[in-house]
């Protein structure tokens, strides 16, 4: 069970949470670039391979944020997530595919950062604590510098092709 | 009239009978006398496939000397009653020199006996058995064959005490009472025909395997049971646990010998025994231990085959499957126990062999050496250097299939900290990772191969008689022969050796322990110039196939092949040689 | 009851060493992007590093099947053996190896087909293991053919194309009627959830069953709807075997959560040596 609409109260477990957050979508975007790679889908491999990056330093800002503050160890069923798994991984509707182009990819992170977003607009109208809201609404407005990025670069790709077909499908029967 | 044969000859005794007679207890006592009169033995027996109640007999022979086989012919037989005596027939082979005796309140002797011109002996079982309260007529039988044979009663009485220790005190009694009477049966007082052996081992071959096993360093066992095999497991549960090990029963034979390779790969020695159709479901698992390079032996106690086969009898017809039966190439161990006694040597042998070399050995025994009893001189003790080889401290740059100048890579064992890998049975690189390239392939192949192509086998790889410049005497006449020969047809063809060259024939025996990798140039040099002749229980000449697609034997090399369920015997193999030699 | 199996939360003790990343190896999953393995891998890290495993503690089981692949994308000891008999391999290194965690994964065809058998006595058995079944509904790895699981009308595989007309194995009701002790039911698209079934699976004393669907984006694109399909099972838990079966037979297959779990006695040979061989040989004389 989530337990998305328990409030998070102190800058410990908010810190704990943006810290999770960042290191499953770094994770996740590793996992897919490493995926893009084994299946020949070299760009895609290497946006994602980027992604994973930006989600690294992401992830060393709030480490900034969280020196000399002990975080709490939160078993990862226990984070306040309102969907399964952690807003910027597995909140998904864009399912990956071995042939899926830069341009989804980037549709793909997008929606992660816009579930980061809302997972940080969330805290901000919702904790009791007016230091938790101030820096989640901070955080949010991050969240909203990422997607307005991830909106520029895909203003910039949209006249990449579209995705090809596999000439050498598996046996999928029609 | 007492049986009269030589003092270094030995003697055959059948006990037969119906209904829970006791047809086996008293050929175990018997035996055991024989071993408390000095004797070796051997034992075996023969069924109806009812559970019980059926018909049943005991084939005992003893004497002076090491017993290799059942022999020819029976000098004894005591039928306790005629019920399906025809089962017998070919097991029990009787002649003119044969004394049987019979009681009258079982009926006529059958015709088919009587046929042999056997002398007919009348002893009342039965009455002399009612005469004493709970009073067993195979007692009396056995105190009546001990006379006949000249074991002193105080064995025979002492052999039953022990053998029947678990019945009570009132069936020792009664049983030691009949074993009196029957002694009686001779009149005047038998010469005493007592060996000068003491300290001898009375086991099973199954049992002997265990012991072997034990010895080897095997202290996990996964099986299943099957017939003629499970003795062996059943002797090893309690034993295995005592010495801090365990067995496990699994749900099929696909479960064993995928147990031992877990526990195997978890760093202890490990083993399984099945019989033919067990190893037929077990080639897949032998061909992952060969691929992941897991020590493993698996023990294959041959019967009647093909398929269900014959489960109660014996034949050495599965070389085949051990030899070939795993898809790929994928080279292994094959050995075989030469007897009874070998079986404890051969064993260990073989899990010594597995673990060093982190391959599977396949061991084969057989219905006849499994299920039969011997009484044997105990087995020197096993001295061997060999053990897996696992590297000691943290190795930063370790492989699991390293190439080495002995194909042999060290293995880490789990829960050592440092490097792990992956097992597979996927062909694999050096380092564990599943390759589909060739080289790797290749590599992997020839590891493999010259891992076991390479290793010095030493002495044990065959048991050689004979051939010396002594052996066939001033007069030898025609040209030499070597008898080539493995499993338990060795008895046997060791007796015709010693017949043939007692004609005059210059013979030497090869039994092979270690049929595969098959030691081709020793095996050619101690053929040298001789004629081989290879003697097989089994309708195909596997070994015979085998040699020669080994290049082990010329043009001139004859087989000599008949399946089961009979034993092999002397008197047809010397007749067979020199059929085929046309001496 | 299973949750006391776990370690509480938030307990105060020195920082982990070991992070969920810290098990994973260098070898890259073959995978197909959008695979639910994936989040399998993921919540097993997870639940690794929860308990503070280490790689020198444990040891990974696998049959053959895509699922299968996993023991080599974590960085430890693993087996990867024989389709359909993972089970016995990890029975055999459990009995000789009490000391090791041991965890088996597979997948529908391997752990429900060709290892049928060696389910039912492994539940039976209950040695103290953990069996992962990742449940796609197909065979992958060969490309595409109906599995145990599969419904009986899906009819895409050349190899049954009016498909199997065979109902569907259930592997939860028939592992409780084997006599599994621990019987959990997981999603890959959820891995935290996923990753506390895992930990209290690990925990558990026993052969604990855990069943995960986890789709098959290539020859099973219709999966994808198991996301909205996919509930948490409405009813508690429960160590009543007789409630548990009313409760697995009512179930449509998509219920997640703990269905089972009973305190029942492991099987673990433990023995210490009282005996030599020279004894032994001893007994031999007659």
């Amino acid at each position: 069970m989530t337990n998305a609409h328990d409030p998070i109260d102190t800058i410990a477990e908010l810190l704990a949470h943006a810290l999770e957050l960042e290191h499953e979508s770094a994770a996740r975007y590793e996992q897919l670039a490493d995926s893009m790679e084994v299946h020949h889908n070299v760009t895609t491999a290497e946006q994602f391979r980027h992604l994973a990056t930006l989600s690294h330093e992401h992830a060393a800002t709030v480490e900034e944020r969280a020196v000399g503050i002990e975080l709490p160890r939160i078993p990862p069923w226990e984070y306040k997530w309102s969907c399964p798994g952690s807003p910027e991984t597995d909140c998904l509707d864009h399912e990956p595919h071995y042939l899926m182009t830069r341009v989804e990819a980037l549709h793909l992170a997008l929606h992660n950062e816009r579930r980061g977003y809302d997972f940080y607009a969330q805290v901000a109208s919702g904790s009791n604590s007016p230091e938790v809201r101030a820096l989640a609404a901070r955080m949010a407005a991050e969240e909203a510098d990422h997607i307005a990025m991830l909106r520029g670069w895909l203003a910039d790709a949209e006249d990449l092709p579209p995705r090809q077909n596999d000439l050498d499908p598996p046996n999928v029967p029609a | 009239m007492p049986i009269s044969k030589a003092p270094h000859e030995p003697i055959a005794i059948a006990f037969s009978g119906s209904g829970g007679s006791g047809a086996v207890t008293a050929g175990s006592i018997l035996l055991a006398a024989a071993a408390r009169a000095g004797h070796y033995g051997l034992m075996m027996r023969s069924a109806g496939p009812q559970i019980r109640g059926g018909e049943s007999a005991a084939l005992v022979r003893f004497g002076p000397r090491p017993i290799g086989c059942i022999g020819d012919r029976f000098d004894l037989l005591v039928g306790l009653d005629w019920g399906n005596h025809g089962r017998f027939r070919d097991e029990i082979p009787l002649g003119a020199d044969s004394l049987i005796l019979a009681d009258p309140a079982a009926g006529p002797v059958p015709e088919p006996i009587v046929a042999e011109g056997v002398e007919i002996r009348q002893v009342p079982f039965l009455d002399l058995a009612g005469s004493v309260a709970d009073g067993h007529m195979n007692m009396v039988g056995v105190g009546a064959a001990g006379a006949l044979a000249g074991l002193p009663l105080d064995a025979l009485v002492a052999a039953a005490g022990t053998a029947l220790a678990g019945k009570g005190e009132a069936v020792v009694s009664a049983a030691q009472a009949c074993i009196r009477l029957g002694h009686q049966i001779q009149d005047d007082a038998p010469p005493s025909r007592v060996g000068h052996g003491c300290g001898r081992w009375d086991l099973s071959g199954n049992e002997a395997a265990g012991l072997g096993a034990l010895r080897g360093g095997v202290r996990f066992v996964a099986a299943y049971p099957i017939t003629p095999a499970s003795e062996m497991l059943e002797w090893l549960a309690p034993r295995l646990e005592r010495l801090g090990g365990a067995l496990l029963q699994a749900e099929d034979e696909l479960a064993s010998i995928n147990m031992i390779i877990g526990s195997s790969f978890g760093g202890v020695p490990s083993l399984t025994a099945t019989s033919g159709p067990g190893l037929s479901l077990m080639m897949e698992g032998v061909g992952l231990a060969i691929a992941s390079e897991t020590p493993v032996v698996v023990v294959n106690v041959q019967r009647g085959g093909p398929s269900t086969g014959i489960p109660t009898k014996s034949e050495q017809a599965d070389l085949d499957l051990a030899l070939y039966g795993c898809h790929g190439d994928a080279p292994h161990l094959v050995l075989a126990a030469l007897g009874i006694a070998d079986c404890v040597l051969t064993t260990a042998w073989a899990v010594r062999l597995a673990e060093h070399l982190q391959t599977a050995a396949i061991v084969l025994s057989d219905q006849a050496i499994g299920q039969s009893r011997a009484i044997i001189d105990p087995s020197p003790p096993f001295e061997s250097p060999l053990r897996r080889i696992i590297p000691n401290g943290p190795e930063p740059d370790y492989q699991r299939y390293a190439l080495t100048a002995s194909g042999i890579s060290p293995m880490r064992i789990p829960g050592c900290p440092g490097p792990s890998y992956t097992a597979d049975g996927l062909e694999h690189d050096a380092a564990a990772t599943p390759s589909s390239l060739a080289a790797d392939h290749h590599c992997q192949l020839a590891k493999r191969h010259d891992k076991l192509a390479r290793f010095d086998y030493g002495a044990h790889w065959a048991e050689i008689d004979g051939g010396g410049p002594g052996d066939a005497g001033a007069d030898a006449v025609g040209p030499s022969l070597c008898l080539i020969c493995w499993g338990s047809a060795h008895g046997a063809v060791g007796e015709a050796a010693e017949r043939l060259r007692d004609r005059g024939l210059a013979v030497k025996v090869v039994a092979l322990r270690l049929i595969a990798p098959l030691q081709r140039d020793a095996l050619r040099a101690a053929i040298g110039a001789a004629l081989p002749l290879v003697i097989e229980q089994n309708a195909s000449g596997q070994l015979f196939g085998w040699l020669r697609a080994e290049g082990a034997l010329d043009g001139d090399a004859q087989s000599i092949a008949r399946p089961g369920p009979l034993p092999l015997r002397p008197g047809e193999i010397v007749a067979d040689v020199l059929a085929k030699t046309r001496l | 009851m299973a949750d006391t199996a776990t370690p509480p939360a938030g307990r105060a003790e020195p920082p982990p060493t070991l992070k969920a990343k810290d098990y994973k190896s260098k070898v890259k999953p073959i995978w197909c992007p959008g695979c639910g393995h994936f989040g399998v891998l993921s919540a097993l890290t997870k639940a690794l590093a929860y308990l503070q495993i280490g790689k020198e503690a444990h040891a990974i089981i696998s049959g053959i099947g895509c699922s299968s692949r996993l023991p080599a994308y974590i960085d430890s000891f693993g087996f990867h053996g024989l389709h359909g008999r993972a089970l016995p391999v990890a029975t055999g290194l459990k009995a000789a190896r009490p000391d090791l965690t041991v965890l088996v994964v597979g997948g529908d065809g391997d752990g429900f087909s060709i290892g049928g058998n060696h389910f039912l006595h492994a539940c039976r058995r209950n040695m103290d293991m953990t069996y992962i079944v990742m449940d796609n509904e197909v065979y992958g790895m060969t490309k595409g053919q109906a599995s145990p699981t599969t419904q009986p009308t899906w009819s895409h595989s050349k190899l049954t194309p009016h498909g199997t007309g065979v109902r569907r194995f259930q592997p939860a009701a028939i592992a409780l009627a084997a006599g599994a002790s621990f019987i959990a039911r997981g999603f890959s698209g959820d891995p935290n959830r996923l990753t506390q079934l895992l930990v209290q699976a690990i925990g558990h004393p026993g052969f604990a069953f855990v069943h995960v669907l986890s789709p098959c984006q290539t020859f099973r694109p219709e999966q994808k709807a198991w996301k909205q399909q996919v509930h948490p099972c409405q009813l508690e838990p429960t160590t009543d075997a007789a409630h548990a079966a009313a409760l697995i037979q009512r179930d449509d297959g998509m219920a997640t959560g703990l269905l089972y779990a009973e305190r029942l006695p492991v099987n673990q040979p433990r023995n210490e040596p009282d005996t030599t061989i020279a004894e032994i040989e001893a007994e031999l004389l007659p």
